[in-house]
Order: C-alpha cells, then sequence, then structure tokens
C-alpha cells in the first residue's frame, strides 16, 4: 500500500485549500462555470444530470480498511449512502453538494486520498490487476510499478494538458485481468535473462473508435520504462490532434502514423533524450516502494483446510459461492475472494455506506487489511485463509454481499447509463437487470459458464461494450431507447472488439434476445468446456444472427 | 454545455432550465422569473420572452448553472426529443438506489 510523505501530505492539503477557495469564488460568482469547469474537472468534480458527481482516485484499486471506511462516511455524510465503484478502479459518489466538495476533499486527503487526475485531459488512474501480490500467475507484484507510474504522473507538469485523457494500465499475470490491450498504453511485466521488464502495448481504447493495442516494443527493461513512457508521453503530445476531440486519443495517432512509424517515433524521441533529462531512480527509491507492498505475514498453511471442507458439506449455498467467487492464491492455505457488487436486479457496482464498513472490518479482521476495486466493478479481499472463509461469507451474506457470480452472465459491467449520465442516450442499470432475472437461476447460470455482458448507455463506452463476450450499447431513436447487440468482444491477452450483429432492439427485446444468443451457445458448444467466448470465435456470429433475426 | 440541447422553434412551450450551483439540485424557471426545484411549479415561456427569460437566467450564473431552454407542454410538463433524459433529470433515476438488494 501506498504511503503519503511529508511532501504528498502537504501539496494534496494545497491543493484542497485551493479548490476550496475556488468553489467559494463559484458561489459567490466571482467566477462563472466556463472559468470553473476546468477547475473541478481537475478535481473530479463533473456535473451530471441530476446533481454533481465526484470521482475519487484509488490507485490501482487498492485500499486498506480506514481508507473504505473514510469512503463510507463520504457516503453517508455528503451523499445519498451509497457509493459506485468504476471501472477504472475508482469510486464515484452521485450526489454530493458542490459546497460541501472542499469537506469531503479534507476528509479523503486524512487517509492520503484524493480526487486529483480523476478527469482532464491528464494521466489518469493507473490500474491494475485485482489479484495482484496475491495470484499464483503473475512473475511478480504489478503494484511497485504502478505506484512508481502513478508519483511520475501526478502533477507531471509537460503531461497536464495532453491533446485528451491518458490511460495506462499494468498486469504481470499472464491471463489479462487488467484489459491493458484497450488502453492507451498497456503494460505487460515480463522478465527476460533475470532482468525484469515490460512489454509495451499503445494505443488500444474504446469508444467511438474502439482499436486494439499495437505492441510498440517486446522488452523495456525497468530501468529505462519511465523514460520510455516518457518518450511515447512526448510524441503523443507533441503529434496527437487537438483540432478534433473525437481523434485526439493517442489510438487515432497510432493508427493514422501506422504501429510502426510512430514506434519509430518514440524510439527517435528515447533516443534524442540527453542523459540529464534520464529518470535514473535511485535504487533506494526502489527498495521503499517495493516496502510498501511486501507480502503480508501469511502463516504455514497446508493447501486444504478441514474447516473450510466442513462448512461447504454444511452449507450448500457456502459451497456454492466457494465454487465461483475465489481465485487461487500463490500461498498454499489462502485464496482471493471476490465480493460480487452484482446482486439480481441491483445496482451494479455500488456499495451502501454499511456494506462498506462490512467489506472495510473484514479485511482488517482477516484480510491482512487489504481491499481491491476491480475493473468489472466488483471488490476483491486478496488474501482470505481458507480456514477463515467461512465466517468471512457469512458476514458478506449477512450483509448482502455474497452474490455467487463472479464473471459469470450476470457479473456485468455496466455504465451509469441514462439513470444518471449527461452523456448518456439511453439507460443501462434496468437492461442489465433484467437481464439478470433471466439467469437468475444459478444452475443455469453456472452451466452457462463464464460470460461477460458490457452494457454502455452511449458511444462513449464506459460499460466497455466493445470487449464484452456479449457487448449491449443503448443508442437513441428519435428520443427512444434501443440497443445494439454485439458479439466475440473480449478484453483479456486476446483482445478483440466485438461485431454488431444488426438492427438495433427495443429496450424490452434485449433480455429475451440475449437469452436466445445463449441458448445457441449451449445448443452449439462443443461440450462444456468450451466456453461462450470459443464457441462465438469457433462460429462466428451467424448462427447468433440468424437465432434473433430469423424471422424478422 | 454539458447535455443534448435541441433547437426549440419560438412558439414551441419551453422553460428555462438549470442546475443550482451550489447543491447541483436541477432548477427551472417559474413564471414569475424565480428558481424552483419542484418540477410542478414549470413556468411556460415562448417567443421572445422565453430569449428574454434566457438571458436573464445567463446574468444569474453565480447562484445557477448552465441555463438552457427545455420544451415542455402547454400546461408545463416535459414534452418532446428529450423526453425520457429531461423526465428522469426531474424524477431522479429509474432505479431505487443506496438499498441493499
Amino acid at each position: 500500500m501506498y504511503r503519503y510523505d511529508e511532501f504528498d501530505a502537504q501539496i494534496v492539503k494545497e491543493r484542497v485549500d485551493q479548490f476550496r477557495s475556488q468553489v467559494e469564488r463559484r458561489l459567490s460568482g466571482d467566477i462563472l462555470e466556463d472559468e470553473f469547469k476546468p477547475l473541478r474537472l481537475q478535481n473530479g468534480v463533473y456535473l451530471q444530470l441530476h446533481a454533481y458527481m465526484l470521482r475519487v482516485a484509488i490507485p490501482y484499486g487498492q485500499l486498506n480498511a480506514a481508507r473504505m471506511r473514510k469512503l463510507a462516511k463520504v457516503a453517508r455524510d455528503y451523499d445519498r449512502g451509497y457509493g459506485h465503484m468504476t471501472t477504472r478502479q475508482n469510486i464515484q459518489y452521485n450526489w454530493v453538494a458542490l459546497k460541501d466538495i472542499p469537506d469531503v476533499l479534507e476528509e479523503l486527503a486524512e487517509v492520503e486520498m484524493h480526487a486529483i487526475q480523476t478527469s482532464g485531459n491528464c494521466i489518469r488512474n493507473v490500474t491494475s490487476d485485482h489479484f495482484a501480490g496475491a495470484t499464483k500467475d503473475e512473475i511478480m507484484d504489478p503494484r511497485p510499478w504502478c505506484e512508481i507510474i502513478r508519483q511520475w504522473s501526478t502533477f507531471h507538469p509537460e503531461f497536464a494538458f495532453l491533446p485528451r485523457k491518458f490511460k495506462i494500465a499494468v498486469t504481470a499475470a499472464e491471463h489479462d485481468r487488467a484489459a491493458i490491450r484497450v488502453h492507451d498504453i498497456g503494460l505487460h511485466m515480463r522478465e527476460r535473462d533475470g532482468v525484469v521488464g515490460f512489454e509495451v502495448h499503445v494505443g488500444g481504447g474504446q469508444g467511438r473508435t474502439p482499436i486494439i493495442a499495437a505492441m510498440v516494443n517486446e522488452f523495456v527493461p525497468e530501468s529505462e520504462i519511465l523514460d520510455y513512457l516518457e518518450a511515447i508521453m512526448r510524441v503523443y503530445n507533441r503529434f496527437g490532434r487537438r483540432d478534433n476531440k473525437y481523434k485526439a486519443r493517442i489510438k487515432i495517432l497510432v493508427t493514422e502514423t501506422g504501429p510502426e512509424e510512430f514506434t519509430r517515433l518514440v524510439e527517435e524521441e528515447y533516443a534524442a533524450q540527453q542523459t540529464s533529462e534520464k529518470i535514473a531512480l535511485p535504487e533506494a527509491e526502489i527498495d521503499r516502494i517495493n516496502a510498501y507492498f511486501a507480502p503480508p505475514a501469511f502463516e504455514d498453511k497446508t493447501e486444504t483446510s478441514a474447516a473450510f471442507e466442513r462448512a461447504k458439506t454444511a452449507d450448500p449455498a457456502f459451497a456454492n459461492w466457494a465454487k465461483v467467487n475465489l481465485h487461487p492464491h500463490k500461498v498454499a492455505g489462502y485464496t482471493s475472494v471476490t465480493i460480487s457488487l452484482k446482486p439480481i436486479a441491483g445496482l451494479a457496482g455500488d456499495a451502501t455506506d454499511s456494506q462498506m464498513m462490512v467489506m472495510a472490518h473484514l479485511a482488517e479482521r482477516y484480510g491482512f487489511d487489504d481491499i481491491r476495486v476491480t475493473h468489472a466493478q466488483n471488490v476483491v479481499l486478496p488474501h482470505i485463509a481458507l480456514d477463515d472463509l467461512y465466517e468471512v461469507y457469512r458476514e458478506l451474506a449477512a450483509a448482502g454481499l455474497a452474490t455467487a457470480n463472479e464473471s459469470l452472465i450476470t457479473d456485468m459491467i455496466v455504465c451509469p447509463g441514462l439513470d444518471y449520465c449527461n452523456l448518456a442516450n439511453a439507460r443501462s442499470i434496468p437492461v442489465g437487470q433484467e437481464i439478470q432475472k433471466v439467469f437468475a437461476d444459478p444452475a443455469y447460470e453456472q452451466d452457462i459458464g463464464k460470460l461477460h455482458i458490457n452494457i454502455s448507455g452511449c458511444i462513449n463506452a464506459c460499460g466497455h461494450h466493445h470487449v464484452g463476450h456479449i457487448g449491449i450499447l443503448g443508442v437513441d431513436r428519435k428520443g427512444e431507447e434501443y440497443y445494439q447487440v454485439s458479439l466475440g468482444g473480449r478484453a483479456d491477452e486476446k483482445a478483440t472488439v466485438g461485431q454488431i450483429i444488426g438492427k438495433a432492439l427495443r429496450y424490452e427485446e434485449v433480455p429475451s434476445a440475449v437469452k436466445t444468443i445463449v441458448d445457441t451457445y449451449r445448443d452449439l458448444r462443443t461440450s462444456q468446456d468450451e466456453k461462450f467466448i470459443d464457441t462465438v470465435e469457433r462460429l462466428g456470429v451467424e448462427p447468433f444472427q440468424e437465432a434473433i433475426y430469423a424471422t424478422d | 454545455m454539458t447535455s443534448v440541447r435541441p433547437k426549440l422553434k419560438p412558439d414551441t412551450p419551453k422553460t428555462i432550465t438549470a442546475w443550482e450551483t451550489a447543491s447541483g439540485k436541477v432548477v427551472w424557471l417559474r413564471a414569475d422569473q424565480t428558481w424552483t426545484s419542484d418540477p410542478g411549479e414549470i413556468g411556460v415561456f415562448t417567443g421572445d420572452a422565453a430569449e428574454a427569460a434566457l438571458e436573464g437566467a445567463k446574468t444569474q450564473e453565480g447562484e445557477i448553472t448552465d441555463p438552457y431552454f427545455m420544451e415542455v407542454t402547454e400546461d408545463g410538463k416535459v414534452a418532446g426529443r428529450e423526453t425520457l433524459r429531461e423526465t428522469i433529470r426531474a424524477n431522479g433515476p429509474t432505479v431505487p438506489y443506496g438499498v441493499i438488494i
């Protein structure tokens, strides 16, 4: 877990004071909205459909109990008793009053949190694998480098006014859970001949122009990565388009320039860096940051737990949850728990203040004070002993937090849509709820297996619909909500943009269309081991198109 | 400008809507040109009077933020192309929130 030093604490405090003064001037009418907007955006404050929205940064999704309790307190004291977890592993509050936001930021600063660079054309929160530091399939813990990149990119004067927003993700696991190929820069940590480095992907993104990132360098050693990132950013800052907001992301630059030429420009920029410009991180500094992420004091345990096995036998609901919501841990006798924030017909990604308090308590009591927010809008307790799992489950269940659906069809990414967002064309949340109801039977859902549905309420794609196995995009047709369905998208190491399968459907047609798609898959799969996405890849979208549109 | 702003003809009944700056609450202009957060009190304007009301609203940008025309019926109900958006904006999300399911 990161820690502030005295300079960090001071700079965040000064930033809060500065914003307080800006808000006072806005409320007195000394500055108007056009002048205030860039100031509020630099502090994570949006004006949404009904109210202001405050987005708080959660660096690479990691929290501890104290920070989670503070988030709960903000929800309770300044909002309407809940918060919404985002696909950048952050949290958003939907109802906070502008006059209160300086106080909120002051409270957040008490626990080393802020809302800086959660909006605007700057480098946003660095995201990562939510199982980082716990999962068996990583070559190392990527969080120290996430933190180094965070520190490098925070208040970096050269990159405060980029052509457009900029998102970086880092993973160190073979299976990409951080969607790095749909990021402006995706970094995949590798080890080569004993040297740690990064495979560098650039120019991925979603929005109205979905593009899978190009690999611009197979291996940049860790000692050179900040300089290399700086070279990429400089090429973007210099050549990225500023004349058209929709063509301003680095993905357009990489595509229009061509990945080879773009790579050449980066290499040229990198080679031109003067020795005095190079960021030579002192070893002591790297050691200091590594120490923040030292593994917790795990006990020596066996692979299996008698208490865990007994509880599974005694409580079938627990056994079912444990079958779905656990992820293998690198240390024997431990597991990573996904707390689903996707109850059937619930609010995808939302947690109430009381639920946040429960999660904080469980992390503190059983989980080495470690909590993660996932890009799929769930929460993870990364280090839970199997021996303690049943206690954890019972407390989660009592708080409405034990839905057994991690990575199943009801575990959807859903943007706030027209229920909250000023940009949306259609609602996302209720469509997701209606789909969930179709698949609410756990046996049916588990028979379907791993399947990601992602829903966006507009082409900005905050719900990642392009990379959903089933993607659903809300569109406006003369004031009515319609939904375009795409198939075959994925955000992992085989990242692909989904293919639209036909004309948009009316709101009420969507759940049955999804059921038709799913039942078509169940008919066509070679065995239960063939996942939905594999069937779509094997057969293409035609059989699904036929199933939905044949009777038209 | 942060949301969809359809162009409305001069004789189309309309009101002025905005957000209260301090709280972010949605507000509409009453017939007497004061602000209300009650959609039942929406004032209806047309023609030059509507233009004058919008211009007047723009001079109050300390109290309110980003005023714009919103189409309404003659009796002040949400109407037109943006009915769904403006209805949600007036009444809140269509899904219950802040509750444990």
